[in-house]
Parts: C-alpha cells; structure tokens; sequence
C-alpha cells in the first residue's frame, strides 16, 4: 500500500476528531477549518512519526500545536491565564469527588440547555476547556489526553476537576441570571 | 496510573456540548490538499518547489471552487444533479443517446431548428480529441434544453445548452460527483454544462475548445 493511501485509511477517517478539538480551542468554523487543512499537511509531511502508535491521539497532538500557534499569532489574548494553580487547585479536589452522577448539580447540568452549556465551555480558559473537550466530547482517555496536552497525567485530572467546578458555577450564575 | 484507576466520571458535558464535525467542503479541501503534498514529498528535491506550488494552486482551485459552489447554493448543485441524471439516462438504453447521429455540425444544427426557442451551438471538436456524434432534445431545469454529444476515446460527453438567466461570460469551472465530472460555464448569453466519466482536466480542456478564443 503506498503511503498516501495508508495516511488515508489510517489518519483521514479522525477529520471530525480534528474538527472538533480545533472548533473548540478556536471557537470559530473558519478558523478551525484552516487549523485543520494546516495541521494535516503536516500530519502527512511527519507521517512517518506515527510507526505504531494510535493514529487519533498522534493527529490530535498536531492538530492541538497548529490551534496554539494560531493562537499565538491571532488571538494571543485567549493564552493568557494558563496557570494550574488557583484556590480550585489548591484545594486539591480530587477527580470525581466533586461531581458524582446522583449529584443534584449533575441533574442540573444534564437538564442544562445546550446553547448554555456550549456557551459556559467556550468562556473557559482554553487549557481547562481543551481538556474536558477531549475527555468528555472526545472520550479521550487521560493517558492519551496527557500525551496530547504534553502534560502529566496529574495535571490533566487536576485541570478537568477544576475545568469542571468552573464549569458547573458559569452555568449556575447563568441560570440565575436568566430566571 | 492504569485505565482501572481512572474514576468513573460520567460525561456531563457530553450530552449537551456541541460535537463539531467537519463540513463537507472541508472533507473535500482536506484530501486534496493531502493528495497534492503527498505527491510533492515523493519526488526528487528539485521539484518540491514546483510541487508546493501546484499543492497550494490544487488548494486555492478546489477552495475556489466550492466557495463557487457555495455562493450560488442549492441552485448549481441542483442543476450539476440534473444534467448528471440526463447523462446517465442517455447512456442506458441503445437510442437514448441521439436524436440526431451524425458527426456534420451542418446536419445537427439544423436539425435544432424550431424545435428550440433559441439556437444552440454546435461544433465538431474532432481536431481536439472530441468528435461530434448527434444531439437531442432533453428536458433540464424545467424546460427543453439542447444536448449534443461527443465521444472522447471510448467515453460520451454530454454537452447540455440553454439560455442563461444571468448575464456575463464565465470561466469553465469543473466540480466531481460520484465518478461524474461536471464542467460549467457561460458565454454569450447561454449557459453551458458538461459531463462525461472522464478526467476533470479532460473535460475542462474541452470546455476550453468550445470556448472561442
């Protein structure tokens, strides 16, 4: 099989994977497209870095390095304020503890309309937000999300808990607003 | 840190959070781009530069292309489906083909006349590698349009001609459906659109023999 064709079968069909992640970090479909048309012409050019690895976790790790550096140079302001360490964190709440599934702040969330909820996870600092993209609409597990983000394992169990309290108040004070 | 380990987080998000898929015309925009550096990587160095340039020329073509596409909507789409029916209808029955055969342009062009409220144009393309084998009355965006057919190796274009609603000269611009290639243009107050299962580039350069220069 020529390499084209292996690239085609092996990294074309995570296209909507690639979308998603990069809509996400993004927040905006043209910019996404383009991150996206960037980041598998370098996903072809460095093909042969894939060997045996998972092809979707090795083209999200692309597709996420091409959102920064669109970031970097477009909207350098969404990269601000990456740091890990807030009270959240200090608090060390570990993962899963604060929302568990008979949780009534879970109901609350379910019910939660969709235009509110994309709303809440599209205000969310871009580190705490890709992270619970992957996990959660991506169902990434936490390995292959660390080796994505280049992060430690901790960091991303540290950032979804946080990503999700954050999460959970932006929707509250947004219901309140609203009723 | 195991799989085992992992807490049992059920998605909250999941259901309520947007999962963006990818727009077709990205899908489109995507593979060729793919296909065009793919190609430029497997030659020599000398020639990668003149690959990028045809990669990013494939690039702006096919972008170009569905923006065209896009801009003018539902319509060209639902025409391009239209005409790539009438094709495939002209094919499947032994007769469907012509009502006229004949490979004089002075035979076939006649033969139009008073059948048509305006006069289509009919040119033999022998000398470019399409010969002129009849033409037809066929039925297109709800009214009677002129087809004439040509044969281009062993493969039939169909070349399907009416008035055009809009004013202004077009260059012919070619988009892929399922095996079917189909090449748009308009020129001096008709519209034309061709189709044939031959290569895009073919049909493009026979868009561009009957275009007058």
């Amino acid at each position: 099989m020529s390499r084209l064709s292996r690239f085609e079968q092996l990294v074309l069909p995570h296209l909507d994977a690639a979308y998603n992640l990069a809509r996400w970090i993004t927040r905006n479909d043209h910019d996404a497209e383009d991150v996206v048309q960037e980041a598998f012409l370098r996903a072809i050019r460095y093909f042969e870095g894939l060997k045996g690895s998972e092809a979707r976790p090795w083209l999200l790790a692309i597709v996420r390095n091409t959102s920064y550096s669109w970031l970097e140079k477009n909207r350098p302001a969404d990269l601000v304020g990456l740091d890990d360490a807030g009270p959240l964190a200090a608090e060390g709440i570990a993962p899963g503890q604060a929302i568990g599934e008979d949780n009534p702040e879970v109901v609350m969330l379910q019910s939660a309309n969709r235009k509110l909820v994309n709303q809440a996870l599209e205000e969310l600092p871009v580190s705490f937000r890709e992270v619970i993209v992957m996990r959660e609409i991506e169902d990434l597990s936490y390995k292959e999300i660390a080796s994505i983000a280049g992060i430690p394992t901790g960091t991303v169990m540290s950032r979804l808990s946080r990503g999700r309290e954050m999460l959970k108040r932006a929707i509250e004070s947004r219901m309140r607003r609203a009723s | 840190m195991g799989v085992k380990t992992e807490p049992d987080d059920e998605p909250l998000i999941a259901r309520d959070a947007t999962y963006y898929r990818a727009p077709e015309a990205l899908r489109v925009r995507v593979r060729a781009a793919v296909r065009a550096q793919a190609r430029a990587q497997s030659r020599p160095m000398l020639w990668r530069w003149g690959g990028m340039a045809a990669a990013f020329a494939a690039t702006i073509a096919v972008t170009w292309n569905v923006a065209l596409l896009q801009a003018r909507g539902g319509e060209t789409e639902r025409i391009a489906r239209e005409v790539e029916s009438a094709h495939v209808r002209s094919l499947m029955v032994e007769g469907h083909l012509n009502d006229v055969a004949s490979t004089d342009q002075h035979t076939v062009k006649p033969w139009f006349e008073g059948k048509l409220d305006f006069a289509p144009r009919v040119e033999d393309l022998a000398p470019s590698g399409f010969a002129l084998i009849g033409g037809r009355l066929d039925y297109v965006d709800g009214r009677p349009v002129a087809a004439l057919t040509y044969r281009h190796r062993l493969h039939v274009v169909n070349l399907f001609e009416w008035p055009a609603a809009t004013a202004g000269d077009t260059e012919p611009t070619a988009i892929s459906r399922k095996g079917y290639v189909i090449a748009h243009w308009r020129e001096g107050g008709l519209q034309y659109w061709a189709v044939s299962d031959i290569e895009r580039n073919d049909l493009l350069q026979f868009a561009r023999a009957l275009a007058p220069r």
